[in-house]
């Protein structure tokens, strides 16, 4: 479905010094290398995440998978297609949703572009009936789809815009920080409709977000890209087993207690201010340190955690 | 063909529901537009009264060369308006989300704005212009139809213009600076470019074309233009376009996505 090979992308960008006069007549550009020859496969119906910190070539792999931009070097095919050609007959079949871009008629209402979309995409009358309303009930966006755009609230607009991407039912989804500055709520919202929409249409999904939650409840493979090149393909379960090694306990006490007398192993991170314990601890370390400890303190909660999928990332960029 | 036609349809009538919106900018905008007009047209009154032919053109022509520079650049702006926003389409990478899309991006960002106030605008121009023409003698159907060909031509220059500023907007997004070059120059055939003196008259007509544009064709309508000039003008004016269309591809190619 989506084959990159070798991909290379060198952006130029002027210097600017101290000096006007010569940034004017003899302007000097660097070459800044934003992917590095990389490559990757993705099957119909997966669901990945793309995962890296900010500049780290995420988006422009995303740009030249959609044909925004052109590759400097390598071979990118998208369903069949190249993507820097346009063809429309491959447009029609993907969708790109970038986070806080927005391709909504700003003084119109939703329904507006929902229309125009109708034509662009050529939507025969009946399907397009059926997946509005299909858009509109997943979404709920039934009360606010016929205000302007303008009127409406971050968390509304990223609703009204994803239906507009999705009208002409796409095949393959790219999905750029489509959660970003929304609040708790609306991007639960968010993320229960791309899990609910992929599973009803059978798309292929690719997903940029700087919130882990979002790409560990959606995503079961991941790319890491960091400074434009990969440093893991593969499973997100994997790759929490490869680098999380750690545990948290917490302890809620009814008592004070002092923690030397617990004689935990002497890698263990303690963290105590009454009533409140914590400890990171090795995963083989575990059952140890909990006989210890319960067995010392008279207790009234005790909650044991996994590192956070920020932690296991972070992780694996230091290592790798 | 028709999907295309559909969409500009649609994309004329929301900008039409969006100028409607904001009607005190409506009115002050036409009756701007309308003032300036009236005192050039008074203008052209006052100095023909008292010099009776300018470049060799009587009061009756020298009004139609007025009008016809009136009608092609309000039907530009009609057309074209959409490119004097397209500067924030590219700094704020919204303009992303059009080249995604299946249709060319000229749909949106060419002509994707028709302006409903220079088109009230150029309705008049054109009952004027009608009338005019039909004061001046010897007029045939032929030289009519050659005038609204020429027309034509000059919207096509028109075109390639704005398509070759879309360019250098994707390039530099500088956008704003090179509508105001092309705006200043085309002021300069608001009356025929037979006024200057060469080579500013040949400047005016074949390196910057806006006589072509412009001042063709009333010429065309009056019979002045042989038949290599019009194979020069179609020329030209077919070349800039294609070369406009090639600048655009080749702007494309180096897009770098401003705005993340």
């Amino acid at each position: 479905m989506i084959t990159v090979k070798n991909l290379r992308k060198i952006y130029k960008t002027p210097i600017k010094t101290d000096n006007t006069l010569k940034d004017f007549f003899d302007r000097q550009y660097k070459e800044h290398t934003a992917l590095h020859d990389i490559s990757f496969e993705i099957e119909q119906n997966e669901l990945i995440g793309f995962i890296g910190p900010n500049g780290a070539g995420k988006t422009t792999t995303m740009k030249i998978m959609t044909g925004i931009l052109y590759p400097t070097a390598g071979e990118v095919q998208v369903l069949g297609y190249t993507p820097f050609d346009k063809k429309h007959e491959f447009l029609k079949q993907i969708a790109f949703v970038m986070g806080q871009k927005n391709q909504m008629l700003w003084e119109l209402p939703a329904t507006d572009t929902y229309k125009l979309n109708k034509e662009i995409y050529e939507i025969p009358d009946a399907k397009y009936k059926k997946t509005l309303g299909e858009l509109t009930d997943l979404l709920e966006v039934g009360s606010f789809i016929d205000r302007p755009v303008k009127t409406l609230s971050l968390g509304q607009r990223m609703r009204v815009e994803l239906i507009a991407s999705l009208i002409h039912s796409p095949k393959v989804l790219f999905l750029d920080e489509p959660t970003i500055g929304l609040d708790i709520f609306a991007q639960t919202t968010i993320i229960n409709f791309i899990k609910e929409y992929q599973k009803q249409y059978k798309s292929t999904v690719i997903l940029t977000s700087h919130y882990m939650q979002d790409v560990q409840r959606l995503a079961k493979r991941v790319i890491l890209i960091d400074h434009g090149g990969i440093i893991y393909d593969g499973a997100l379960k994997e790759l929490v087993e490869k680098h999380s090694s750690l545990k948290r306990i917490q302890v809620m006490l009814n008592s004070e207690i002092d923690v030397q007398k617990l004689k935990l192993p002497a890698d263990t991170q303690i963290e105590y201010q009454y009533p409140q314990l914590r400890l990171t601890v090795k995963k083989d370390q575990i059952e140890e340190v909990i006989q210890k400890t319960l067995s010392h303190v008279d207790y009234d909660d005790i909650t044991i955690e996994n590192e956070t999928l920020e932690e296991v990332i972070k992780k694996s960029f230091k290592q790798e | 063909m028709i999907k295309n036609l559909k969409i500009f349809w649609l994309f004329a009538t929301y900008s039409m529901k969006t100028t409607l919106q904001n009607k005190v900018g409506l009115v002050l905008f036409t009756l701007g537009k309308l003032i300036r007009f009236g005192t050039f047209f008074f203008f052209v009154f006052y100095l023909l009264s008292n010099t009776e032919l300018l470049a060799g053109y009587t009061l009756n022509q020298t009004i139609v060369f007025f009008l016809t520079y009136n009608i092609v650049d309000s039907l530009a702006q009609l057309l074209f308006r959409e490119v004097y926003r397209f500067r924030f389409l590219v700094v704020s990478g919204d303009l992303n989300t059009v080249l995604v899309k299946p249709y060319h991006p000229f749909m949106r960002i060419l002509v994707g704005g028709i302006d409903i106030m220079d088109a009230f605008i150029s309705v008049i121009y054109m009952i004027l212009v009608t009338y005019f023409i039909f004061q001046l003698p010897g007029i045939s159907w032929i030289n009519i139809l050659m005038y609204l060909l020429m027309i034509v031509n000059g919207l096509l220059i028109a075109a390639g213009f704005h398509i070759a500023v879309l360019a250098l907007g994707v390039l530099t997004t500088e956008v704003d600076h090179t509508v105001m070059i092309y705006r200043d120059m085309t002021r300069l055939a608001t009356f025929p470019v037979d006024i200057y003196k060469q080579p500013l008259q040949f400047i005016f007509t074949f390196i910057i074309p806006i006589g072509i544009m412009m001042t063709f064709p009333v010429k065309s309508l009056l019979n002045l233009l042989s038949p290599t000039i019009y194979a020069i003008c179609f020329t030209l004016s077919i070349t800039a376009f294609i070369s406009s269309i090639k600048l655009w591809d080749y702007a494309l190619k180096r897009y770098q996505s401003w705005g993340g």
